[in-house]
């Protein structure tokens, strides 16, 4: 048995966990799509203190932060059936809640997760566009949607964006734990492979491989957009 | 053509303001002076509704609105008779001078584009700054930034502009590029209700003055007169403290 590495099974993993590449996009984008506006309404709501809201949103953050993502997979797993089940029954509904395709799974554990991150990330970045600017809006005739639409989300999302592309990249790696709801992403898929001939340490270079392309090429792709939308900063910022 | 009767307005258990009337003609220059914390600011910003008053009325022509309970539609109408200048100038930092300026127009009060952007460009070319279209804030001087806020404001063609302390944020070497440009509007018969500590201006340029203190004007009359024989206590001492004795009588 040679020491070296099996160089055949490395290429044909890599392209096996590369695979599962559409699967954890998929994940992070809707988790994403859910979180930015979530997030942003909730951050709001921490900032003009709304009643109960802030509070609640406040409480949320810290069981999120205080907690390992993985712990949350399970609690979610393993809770969400026993919720279910009473509705669907009372409803009739034929589906087995065991059947139920994990990555709905992922969609809300991971939309949850993500959500909490970003409260944060808009607090502060929202804090950093002056309320003057609101005022000025509002002088000027434009009302309360039309002020946040074009004056105050532009500019938050432009002070949040390195946060929101950490978070990003951090809810891509996040998306490796779906191998606990038995999720075929990258992680999964090449473990599969490797357990045939226990080539595991290939797997795992493989696995590290398609995580450290996908996460820099979205890095890069943020930085893009980042240069685009800064264009009115101080030059010298 | 403006007239405000009976301002009330409270923070918490701190009532700044104690029912303040107001009126004011077209093609007025009121000056507000008064010490720091005095309510002038409040003032300004309950009339532009960016503060709800707890009681009071403004009349604007033939419409009446009630300060405390205005509806939206009459919101959205004073600020459209309105115009207001910051003391921080408060542009908006993602948008060009251009931008700036017509976006009231554009967005506020769907104005077509092509005409906005000319509306626009002749509102900063009275400010002197038509090389500074397309600059973002960040690239201009305070001075230009304000002159930017002033611009906004003359754009929306609004029956008052009120300035709260305009060049109290700007180095003393822009105090004088902005308040030229207030003289070059005043003169032209903009109606103007300025809150500033600029004494040569209330002096030159103001067709009445006002003293505020502690929530209540104490005094109101011709700068002539405020400056030269104020009537009351509290003036004579805020004008002593706030210019040199000489100054006085050398108007
Ligand atoms: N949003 C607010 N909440 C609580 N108190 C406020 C608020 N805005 C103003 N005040 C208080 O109201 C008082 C009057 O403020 P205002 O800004 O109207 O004074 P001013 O005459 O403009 O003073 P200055 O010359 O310093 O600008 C101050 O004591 C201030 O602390
Ligand atoms: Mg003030």
């Amino acid at each position: 048995m040679s020491v070296g590495l099996d160089y055949q099974f490395l290429v044909k993993t890599f392209f096996i966990a590369l695979s599962g590449v559409p699967t954890a996009l998929i994940i992070t984008i809707v988790s994403l799509l859910i979180a930015l506006p979530l997030g942003f309404l909730l951050a709001l709501s921490r900032i003009n203190r709304i009643p109960v809201i802030s509070q609640l949103a406040r409480v949320y953050v810290s069981f999120v932060r205080g907690t390992p993502v993985i712990v949350q997979i399970f609690i979610i797993f393993t809770s969400v059936p026993l919720l279910l089940k009473p509705i669907f029954e009372e409803y009739h509904v034929k589906t087995n809640i065991y059947d139920i395709n994990p990555i709905w799974y992922a969609f809300i554990v991971f939309s949850l997760n993500t959500t909490a991150i970003l409260i944060e990330v808009f607090r502060s970045a929202i804090s950093t566009v002056s309320k003057g600017q609101l005022e000025a809006a509002y002088s000027v005739g434009l009302n309360n949607v039309q002020a946040f639409r074009r004056i105050i989300i532009p500019q938050t999302l432009v002070v949040a964006l390195p946060n929101i592309c950490t978070a990003t990249v951090n809810l891509i790696k996040a998306t490796s734990l779906g191998y606990a709801l038995s999720l075929k992403e990258i992680n999964l898929r090449a473990q599969v492979a490797a357990n045939v001939g226990y080539n595991y340490i290939e797997a795992y270079i493989d696995i590290f491989l398609v995580y450290l392309l996908l996460c820099s090429l979205v890095e890069y792709l943020f930085k893009l957009y980042e240069k685009r939308v800064r264009k009115y900063k101080a030059v010298d910022a | 053509m403006l007239e405000i009767k009976n301002i009330h307005k409270s923070f918490g258990k701190n009532e700044i303001l104690k029912g303040v009337d107001l009126k004011i003609e077209k093609g007025d220059v009121v000056v507000i002076l008064g010490p720091s914390g005095s309510g002038k600011t409040t003032l300004l910003r309950c009339i532009n509704f960016l503060e709800q008053a707890d009681e009071g009325q403004a009349i604007f022509g033939d419409m009446v609105v009630n300060l405390k309970s205005a509806t939206r539609k009459q919101i959205h109408q004073i600020r459209q008779k309105t115009a207001f200048v910051f003391q921080n100038y408060n542009l908006f930092n993602n948008k060009t001078a251009i931008e700036n300026v017509t976006e009231g127009l554009i967005i506020g009060r769907k104005v077509p584009k092509a005409e906005a952007y000319k509306i626009g460009q002749q509102a900063l070319e009275k400010v002197g700054l038509s090389d500074k279209i397309n600059s973002y804030p960040s690239q201009l001087s305070g001075g230009q930034q304000q002159r930017v806020g002033i611009a906004r404001a003359i754009a929306l063609n609004p029956d008052i502009i009120l300035f709260d302390e305009p060049t109290s944020a700007l180095d003393p070497e822009l105090v004088g590029e902005v308040l030229t440009v207030m003289k070059t509007i005043a003169k032209e018969g903009t109606t103007m209700l300025v809150v500033t500590h600029e004494m040569s201006f209330a002096k030159d340029v103001a067709n009445k003055v006002i003293f505020m203190d502690g929530g209540v004007i104490v005094e109101e009359d011709a700068p002539e007169e405020i400056f030269s024989r104020p009537k009351e206590e509290r003036t004579q001492q805020f004008l002593k403290r706030v210019i040199p004795e000489d100054y006085i009588y050398n108007i």
